[in-house]
């Protein structure tokens, strides 16, 4: 089981977003339909549908690759994506008017307001949350799939 | 190639490749080591890990809004 480890390294990569995408959309739709809020889904699920994946994917890709040079571990490894991403998607999101800025914080999706004092330890939660799942989650997939 | 070249690389290969000893079975039975490592039990998670996973329940319970943010990067 030598062969095509990039292949092998995107697909352990996309897999958790791929996994939490339908939660995510059953979330969207609950609040939406359910709950009667008005989140616009469509607009909503851009990034998490055609970006994340293929940033983990691709973000594992380059770990595979930098990793005999580098000797990062997965677990450091996968925390520096946010610092990619975060700025990336919050900018798609403001493009897509699904975060807006206010006096006294930001509002996602039209309905989840985040003051400005906590967006730092929201940041830094993901942080921790990156490296718990890179660490485990892809880890994993990577030793399952052989390539680590 | 002729014969001077085949012989040639014949001990090249020789000399390449270690002998092989009358006995070629390890000085062990490694078959014990294998059962063992099959029954050890994966190594626990270290006690900052779980210190995280406690925080990242703690902000999510104190701060529900942060749940669907993080989904959105996931």
């Amino acid at each position: 089981m030598n062969t095509h480890p990039y292949l092998r390294a995107y697909l352990a990569g996309v897999f958790l977003p791929t996994l939490v995408l339908p939660l995510l959309l059953a979330m969207f739709i609950v609040v939406r339909i359910v709950l009667q809020v008005p989140v616009p889904i469509e607009q909503a699920m851009i990034f998490p549908m055609a970006v994340v994946p293929s940033l983990f994917g691709l973000w594992n890709m380059l770990w595979l690759g930098s990793h005999p040079h580098t000797h990062l571990s997965i677990g450091m490894h996968g925390p520096i994506l946010p610092l990619l991403m975060a700025p990336a998607g919050a900018l798609v999101a403001t493009c897509l008017h699904v975060l807006e800025f206010g006096s006294h914080g930001v509002t996602w999706f039209h309905a989840f307001q985040v003051p400005y004092m906590l967006i730092t330890p929201c940041f830094l939660a993901v942080l921790a949350g990156y490296y718990l799942v890179w660490k485990y989650i892809v880890g994993f997939l990577n030793r399952v799939l052989g390539i680590a | 190639m002729n014969a001077n070249d085949e012989l040639r690389i014949k001990k090249l290969l020789q000399q390449a490749l270690p002998p092989v000893e009358d006995n070629p079975e390890p000085g062990r039975d490694l078959w014990p080591v294998v059962l063992r490592r099959m029954d050890a039990r994966p190594v626990a998670p270290p006690w900052f890990d779980w210190a995280l996973v406690a925080g990242l329940a703690a902000f999510a319970a104190f701060f529900p809004a942060s749940i669907p943010v993080f989904l959105y990067y996931l």
